[in-house]
């Protein structure tokens, strides 16, 4: 049946349609997960949400947060000062040097491998590649344990490339993250072309919904189910007034220049204004960091993307008061060798790394761990990557000690079950 | 391999016309200016998506009833001409011993089924067949008047005779193309200064031609040469500059197995050795790509620097003489265009002497740094004919070797998951005893299979898809439920990127091979000149340049399909035909197409984008132009058999009563039949029954 249109808003229509159409909506479900979570007792974090900046084809540390200055591992890479007594950055983080009391610094990072994909999911999930399960990223985690806030708004946002995002994992698809490949252009296909009245759309929408009803009874199961519920999720949104937070254009220039206006810039950016309207988890990537060549050549440049962007970000957020209840995580999926190559680049160095945190949850002023002379393996304070997901589920409030079930019957833990750095929690 | 001169000829003179005309379109103030007449070359990239809606308003407008005013491209709208290109055809005489071969895997599969495993097993009918068919042998969904044909077809063996007529039609080289495309890391930009493009229309070609695999690959690992005459060196030339990288891809890619992390230090999970690693690497370490490396004065030998190397440092020194004086804003483009026109045709991969030495940080106790490799298999024998052969030939010689089984098994394992959609060991590049095959006793089988056919990876897919087994109506899976996939029927899958665009061209466009990259022989043809020659010079080079920005060019390439084949920034053209890869955040991108920097990159996940483009996409209102293929199919027919050509152009199916009913409902409330229509195609296009292979 094509129901006739009452004459309700455009909102509750939107919202209704969705309803009928696709029967329970994505966010009673969520509601259903968040009280699930809620009543399991997690434990207070004060982390609302989770910007993660992460930087893809693996950071150098010695060229960005643990230089060492002197060494002759240190090639070119100059040094600055920061607020923080006896530390020092590498050159280009001169922004982030001067707040680096907002900064915990984690010196003693270490992973299990040098290959970028398995590296790259294990620091994103906390688990390692295995053919039999995909694991969830963190932040579908912090969906499925504390729910999404209210609003039309997806909980959470990926800026970059969803093909190599573990997302999901085996959790509801509902919580894979929103990917938006283009800041600037924000989330496209939300308006209704000019051809579309609202009625012919609606009309359409009913229509295709009563000639799927056998094929989605035939072959129920996550793959259709996630796309019923991404047509319900699409058309509550469609009709949102909350859709102006994918708008960039709404930033004045000024805004612009502070963040930058390189992708990475605008990405982080984005991230501040989705925080803003309720978005729980925000993931921003930045690439380019595989300096097999010419590293001193390239490397500053893309680090003062990084430095303009995240001090912009960090700076925005505590302007706003986000930043007690926003975490910020700098992370990377390994290192790269102290040895200089043959073409004045490093190559991959999984033992030892930086990562960074800031805000909600964290103490600022903090450097935890420490590499050896060289940079080449940690000295003291080591981190595995489950203890730095387990830290950043502990400063988000989320259970990292609560046992999860896949479908499958095996447990997991958020965090992968590591230990939490205490020190750099607040 | 088989060239077709005449065709290459007619493509390059169309080429050249189609260049002509659109320096036509050079914008004002960019008039020719000799030598510099490629004027139409933008200074940033191209922002348009291919296969994308824009971020902008369109520029039509609505009038008030609805009416689209933009129109679809001509070419399009029409039928096609002729077929797009020479397929192999295929051998309708062995089809008793296909079914034979599918029988015996039949047999594996029951024998290896729990009886509870069988209680789901259900008879697929011969539309959804053909619909199948149609998406995982030819790419796309099936067209109303090629349904309707199969359907009337009174033939007892008409599944059988769908399945070879797909199998040697221009679709499967598009579809298996695509396929391979994700495997290999095909990319039209590849490194600097190396024009990727012949090399990937090579290994369409190969498909087209249906080579043996062992021979394709072979010439791939083998290759010397320029790309442009040698177009197989572009697989080498794609790991330019990381020998070790390459070492690692290939292994990867052919043998199913990741050595990757013993560069570095010992197999973690796997009994690999690092030392290992570097006797594999050993074979390739002689390989070189640049400018003639074997004939110049740096490798430490006694001849002069060769002709090729004098004349491309005289010719770049010229040229920037030339660019003094021009205008500032071109500079930088054209030298950089022109310098690169200039190394692509000097550029090759040569083979010679060279030995491997463990790096300085070698961690093993098997061997001190600087020591120098042998290099040596890892398994198995090199054959004994490739004893006089240099090492990179023994090394292809052994990889390719029908006794090496996992070179057998890799590719079986590659195709039955392309067939079903689930491999018998998974990942498909992840072969090692911590990971076994769910079949054994099948996966050996279908490695037994695949030489026999002599590595013809078609007559394979032939087999695999004339099984009960694949015929039976598919099965939703979990791949996370860690049971192993009983392969009594495929799996349902959603729709590959490539599958989903060029299944909405098929809708859109009455010829949906309107625009075709150009064949590779067209490259040296227009853009080649002998810089080795005695009378290279400039004089000879910049019109052979200019005459290559016209009409091979990215930017040339580029131009055809925004004025040629646009409608609304949608590019309406083939996934296979369209820039390798997609942009970032383009329709094939938003679902799932490979950046083609990771092996196999390609995913199938739902997102929120995905559907707001099916919802909102320009796509979707190009299905609706009442010049789209399915638009004039259904203003071709009085309003009751345009339902059924609706469903059966868009779901491959009847309607049922109900879904008749329904529409039918909808047709009469809408304003005009036109109208009425669109409700029910766009409606149709947005199912999920449409999204997904049963």
């Amino acid at each position: 049946m094509i129901p006739d249109c009452p004459p309700e808003t455009r909102r509750g229509v939107m919202a209704r349609i969705a309803r009928s159409l696709f029967g329970v909506t994505a966010a009673d479900a969520l509601l259903a997960g968040a009280t699930h979570g809620a009543a399991a007792g997690a434990p207070a974090g004060p982390a609302r949400a989770i910007v993660t900046l992460f930087m893809r084809g693996a950071m150098s540390h010695l060229d960005t947060f643990d230089p060492k200055p002197g060494r002759p591992e240190q090639g070119e890479t100059g040094t600055v000062a920061t607020r923080t007594p006896g530390v020092a950055f590498g050159a280009a983080l001169d922004r982030l040097a001067r707040r680096s009391d907002r900064l915990a610094v984690l010196r003693g990072m270490t992973t299990q491998t040098g290959a970028h994909e398995q590296a790259t999911y294990l620091m994103r999930t906390a688990y390692p590649t295995i053919g039999s399960i995909r694991h969830p990223a963190l932040g579908a985690w912090a969906l499925h344990a504390d729910g999404r806030r209210g609003g039309d708004l997806p909980g959470f946002v990926l800026v970059g490339n969803a093909n190599e995002h573990p997302g999901c994992g085996f959790l509801d698809p509902a919580l894979a993250p929103v990917p938006v490949a283009d800041p600037k252009a924000g989330l496209e296909n939300t308006r209704r072309p000019a051809y579309l009245s609202a009625e012919n759309f609606e009309r359409r929408l009913a229509l295709a919904d009563r000639i799927d009803r056998d094929f989605r009874a035939a072959f129920a199961g996550p793959q259709v189910d996630a796309y019923d519920r991404l047509y319900g999720e699409a058309v509550r949104l469609l009709g949102s007034g909350e859709l102006g937070a994918f708008d960039l254009g709404r930033e004045p220039q000024s805004v612009h220049e502070r963040y930058g206006t390189s992708p990475f810039g605008r990405g982080c950016l984005l991230a501040r204004r989705l925080v803003e309207s309720g978005v729980r988890v925000v993931e921003v990537e930045f690439g380019g960091w595989d300096m097999h060549r010419g590293l001193f050549e390239n490397l500053p440049a893309r680090a003062e993307i990084l430095d303009r962007a995240m001090a912009a970000l960090l700076d925005d957020l505590a302007e706003r008061g986000l930043l007690e209840s926003t975490l910020v995580v700098l992370a990377t999926e390994f290192g790269r060798t102290p040895k200089i190559n043959d073409n004045a680049g490093r190559d991959h160095h999984p033992a030892v790394f930086s990562c960074v945190l800031a805000g909600a949850g964290v103490r600022g002023g903090v450097v935890h761990g420490a590499s050896d002379e060289r940079g080449f393996a940690p000295d003291s304070g080591a981190v595995t990557v489950a203890d730095f997901n387990t830290t950043v589920a502990a400063a988000a409030g989320l259970p990292f000690e609560r046992e999860f079930f896949a479908p499958s019957g095996r447990p997991f833990k958020i965090g992968g079950g590591g230990t939490p750095v205490r020190e750099v929690l607040a | 391999m088989t060239n077709h001169p005449v065709r290459v000829l007619v493509v390059a003179a169309a080429i050249l016309a189609a260049g002509a005309a659109a320096g036509a379109d050079d914008p004002p103030g960019g008039k020719s200016r000799a030598p510099f007449r490629s004027r139409a070359v933008p200074k940033e990239r191209p922002q348009s998506r291919p296969g994308a809606a824009a971020p902008t308003p369109a520029p039509a407008q609505a009038s008030g009833d609805g009416a689209l005013v933009t129109r679809l491209p001509e070419v399009v709208r029409q039928a096609p001409a002729g077929p797009p290109m020479e397929v192999a055809p295929i051998d309708r005489a062995r089809r008793p011993e296909v079914n034979a071969a599918a029988a015996l895997i039949d047999d594996l599969i029951d024998r290896a089924s729990p009886a509870a495993a069988r209680a789901d097993d259900a008879p697929l009918d011969d539309a959804l067949f053909a619909r199948r068919v149609y998406l995982n042998l030819g790419g796309r969904i099936p067209t109303a008047p090629e349904m309707v044909a199969f359907m009337a077809s009174k033939s007892p063996r008409r599944r059988e005779e769908l399945v070879d007529a797909v199998l040697a039609s221009p679709d499967w080289v598009s579809h298996a193309f695509n396929l391979w495309a994700d495997t290999l890391r095909l990319r039209d930009a590849a490194q600097f200064p190396v024009y990727a493009w012949p090399y990937l229309d090579w290994v369409k070609r190969s498909i087209a031609l249906n080579r043996p695999y062992d021979q394709w690959v072979r010439e791939m690992l083998t290759a010397d040469g320029r790309p442009w005459e040698n177009p197989a060196v572009g697989f080498q030339l794609r790991d330019l500059g990381m020998p070790l990288n390459y070492v690692d891809h290939t292994v990867r890619v052919f043998l199913g197995t990741q050595i990757g992390c013993a560069q570095c230090h010992d197999h973690p999970f796997d009994d690999w050795k690092q030392r290992e690693f570097y006797e594999i690497a050993a074979f390739t370490a002689g390989t070189r790509a640049g400018v003639e490396q074997y004939r110049s004065t740096r490798r430490g030998g006694t001849e002069p620097p060769s002709r090729t190397r004098l004349n491309l440092r005289d010719l770049s020194a010229e040229y920037q003489k030339l660019l003094v004086g021009k205008p500032k804003e071109e500079l930088p483009y054209m030298g950089h265009l022109f310098m690169q026109h200039l190394r692509a045709n000097a550029l090759s991969i040569d083979n010679g002497p060279h030995d491997l030495q463990l790096p300085q940080d070698y961690r093993a106790d098997d061997g001190r740094p600087g020591d120098v490799i042998d290099p040596r298999v890892p398994w198995g024998e090199e054959p004994a004919d490739a004893g006089g052969l240099d090492p990179r030939a023994r090394f292809a010689a052994w990889l390719t070797s029908p006794d090496n089984r996992p070179f057998a098994r890799t590719v079986a394992n590659r195709l039955w998951k392309e067939c079903f959609g689930v491999g018998i060991v998974e990942p498909v590049d992840d072969f090692r005893a911590g990971n076994p095959p769910s079949h054994p006793e099948l996966l050996e089988h279908l490695a037994d299979l695949i030489v026999e056919l002599g590595f013809d990876t078609r007559e394979f897919v032939r087999v695999v898809v004339s099984t009960k087994a694949w015929q039976r109506r598919a099965v939703s899976h979990d791949p996370t439920s860690a049971t192993p996939f009983p392969f009594r029927a495929p799996v349902l899958r959603r729709m590959t990127a490539e599958q989903l665009w060029d299944s909405i061209l098929t809708l859109i466009a009455r010829d949906i091979w309107a625009y075709q990259r150009p064949p590779y022989e067209a490259y040296a043809l227009l853009g080649g000149f002998d810089l080795g020659g005695e009378g290279a010079d400039l004089a000879t080079a910049i019109p052979v340049f200019e005459r290559f920005q016209k009409t091979l060019s990215q930017h040339a390439i580029d131009q055809r399909l925004r004025h040629g084949m646009n409608y609304l920034d949608v590019w309406l053209a083939r996934a296979s035909e369209l820039p390798q890869p997609s942009l970032a955040g383009s329709f094939l991108r938003e679902f799932g197409q490979g950046d083609r920097e990771t092996i196999d990159g390609r995913r199938e996940v739902a997102t929120l984008p995905q559907v707001l483009t099916m919802l909102h996409g320009n796509h979707g209102r190009a299905i609706i132009d009442d010049g789209s293929a399915i638009m004039q199919a259904l203003l071709a027919n009085d309003p009751d058999r345009a339902i059924d050509v609706a469903f059966i152009g868009i779901l491959a199916r009847p309607p049922d009563d109900a879904d008749r009913e329904t529409v039918t409902m909808v047709l009469r409330s809408a304003p005009t039949a036109l109208d009425g229509f669109r409700d029910v195609v766009w409606a149709l296009v947005n199912t999920r029954e449409f999204l997904f292979v049963q």
